[in-house]
């Protein structure tokens, strides 16, 4: 007998990744029908943004996505610069990319380990937040803050390294470089992850276009290297070496291997960006006369974009050439997956499958909401 | 920059932009007539644009306008362009885009609810995404007031303090 039952994933659910909610339509443990439901944590941080100067903003953004937050820092700067013509120092332009990688990480080693979560292997979360807390450790040193850094400023960063971060960003590198193996052994080597995500919620190339899904969706579906990084090079990503990891059939296990590359591929850029960044120098670039808060950004419209651990993330940024933003809208990277790819791609597949989805497709509730 | 001034020569030939401009490295904004919008879309998608990156509105309101902004990305030469075009703010209409960009659907039904213009032919666009029960105007307008909505929509609690201090405690 046929019976479709109505049921509510989310908005406190173990295996749901913010404050998110999927209504789903099941026949015995079918999904028939998912319909997204975002609008739990509506703050309206895009209205909030059109009342708040300039330099205020950042202590509001990062607060759109909270595993990793430094890439709303960065997108919204470099809008910022390219309106008001702002040169950044060299040496910034590396210390950014050394906090862009190491939340990169963090963001990755969340959602590898997070898998723990949605198959039952409760030791993948708690080693990869247990590595997490080491990269809060270093934020801590160099920002004054674990999670909100409000570091990446426009014009620069707020200030210099303090000294002796390299060696203990080092230290902290061969640690994660030899840890990575037992990652691997661990989840992805693990007949339980197998099982579950192997030939798993594939995503084929075409309906990555129809919906916009960029990242790691992206890659591992076309075997393309779409990553902003290399497509259209930001801070000195054109001056180091790595290599996009890329894959011609997306399912859910490929995608997990691919965010372990990636680890792997951060690492080897952090590496270099502590080898050829200038050792001193000027690290923020004076933006105004006077005081920041009374600044002004010249008219003008400008989207930026950079490559965040889920995909394309940008913001468009308008400014009517007063201390304040006109309009500026977020696009989330994870948009595209989380909406209509929870609505058209969910069907057919076990309840259990929609957590993997929205872990592998690292769908993170801020970013949709706002 | 000789390339992204090819583009244009090219969107020039074949449309009667009203304005175009090179916003900085790789982009390029374009600001076309509300009849031009869907043919060139549809052009730009057959030219390699096949992502719809992003659709949002902006609410010009001395200028009594909305302005729609279709953010489209090439991922094989790496330009991104701005589609833009600007619609009466009085009776808010556009035609979808679903068609050309299925991806639109959701970003339509963001616009729908933010600001209020109506997106003809997407079927789902009156239906709620974000708020619930929103009974106000279309809260990213210009004209929507958040504190006036607040102070209409919630009482103002009185706090009642019951810590009494004691013997050299700060009150």
């Amino acid at each position: 007998m046929k019976r479709q039952v109505k049921l509510f994933l989310g908005p406190n659910h173990p295996g749901m990744h913010g404050n998110f909610s999927v209504h789903l339509y099941v026949d015995g443990d079918i999904v028939e029908k998912a319909r997204p439901l975002p609008g739990m944590l509506h703050r309206g941080f895009e209205k909030l943004m059109e009342r708040r100067l300039w330099m205020n903003n950042l202590a509001l953004i990062p607060r759109i996505c909270v595993p990793e937050p430094d890439i709303n820092e960065m997108v919204y700067a470099m809008g910022v610069e390219t309106l008001a013509k702002v040169d950044v120092p060299e040496r910034a332009h590396w210390i950014r990319m050394i906090i862009l990688e190491l939340a990169r990480i963090a963001n990755h080693l969340m959602s590898l380990g997070g898998i723990g979560g949605p198959t039952g292997l409760y030791t993948g979360p708690n080693w990869a937040i247990a590595d997490r807390d080491l990269i809060l450790d270093i934020f801590e040193e160099i920002t004054g803050a674990r999670v909100y850094h409000m570091y990446i400023v426009p014009g620069g960063v707020r200030k210099d390294l303090p000294k002796g971060i390299e060696k203990k960003i080092e230290n902290f590198l061969d640690y994660l470089e030899k840890r990575l193996p037992e990652y691997d052994d661990l989840i992805l080597k693990n007949p339980m992850v197998q099982a579950r995500t192997v030939d798993n919620i594939v995503l084929p190339e075409e309906v990555c276009w129809e919906l916009g899904v960029t990242g790691i969706g992206l890659r591992s579906s076309s075997g393309k290297p779409y990553d902003i990084r290399k497509v259209d090079p930001y801070a000195r990503y054109d001056e180091v070496e790595f290599e996009v990891p890329t894959a011609t059939y997306s399912d859910a296990y490929t995608r997990l291997t691919i965010k372990y590359k990636e680890i792997q591929q951060s690492i080897r850029i952090i590496r270099q960006v502590l080898d050829k960044m200038p050792k001193e120098g000027p690290v923020r670039a004076r933006i105004s006369r006077g005081s920041a808060l009374r600044w002004r950004v010249p008219k003008g419209q400008v989207f930026s974009h950079i490559e965040c651990a889920r995909g394309e993330y940008g913001y468009y940024i308008v400014s009517d050439g007063s201390n304040m933003p006109y309009r500026i809208a977020v696009r989330g990277a994870s948009y595209p997956q989380g909406l209509l790819g929870i609505e058209k791609y969910l069907p057919g597949t076990r309840i259990d499958d929609v957590a993997i989805w929205l872990d592998t497709m690292g769908v993170c509730a801020p970013e949709i909401d706002r | 920059m000789n390339f992204m001034n090819n583009i244009i020569e090219d969107i020039k030939s074949r449309f009667n932009p009203e304005n175009t401009e090179i916003v900085k490295k790789n982009q390029i904004a374009i600001d076309f007539k509300n009849e031009e919008v869907h043919s060139a879309l549809a052009y730009l998608k057959s030219q390699g644009w096949k992502q719809l990156t992003i659709l949002t509105c902006v609410d010009w309101i001395k200028e009594n306008k909305f302005q729609l902004v279709y953010i489209l990305m090439n991922w094989d030469n790496s330009i991104t362009i701005q589609v833009r075009t600007k619609i009466d703010r009085d009776n808010p209409k556009f035609r979808t885009v679903i068609n050309i960009y299925p991806g639109a659907e959701m970003y339509e039904r963001d616009v729908h609810e933010f600001f209020g213009v109506e997106f003809e032919g997407n079927p789902n666009h009156e239906k709620e995404l974000f708020l619930e029960l929103w009974d106000d105007l279309p809260p990213m307008r210009k004209d929507f007031d958040p504190l006036a909505y607040s102070k209409k929509k919630f009482d103002v609690r009185e706090y009642k303090v019951d810590f009494i201090p004691k013997e050299g405690e700060a009150e």
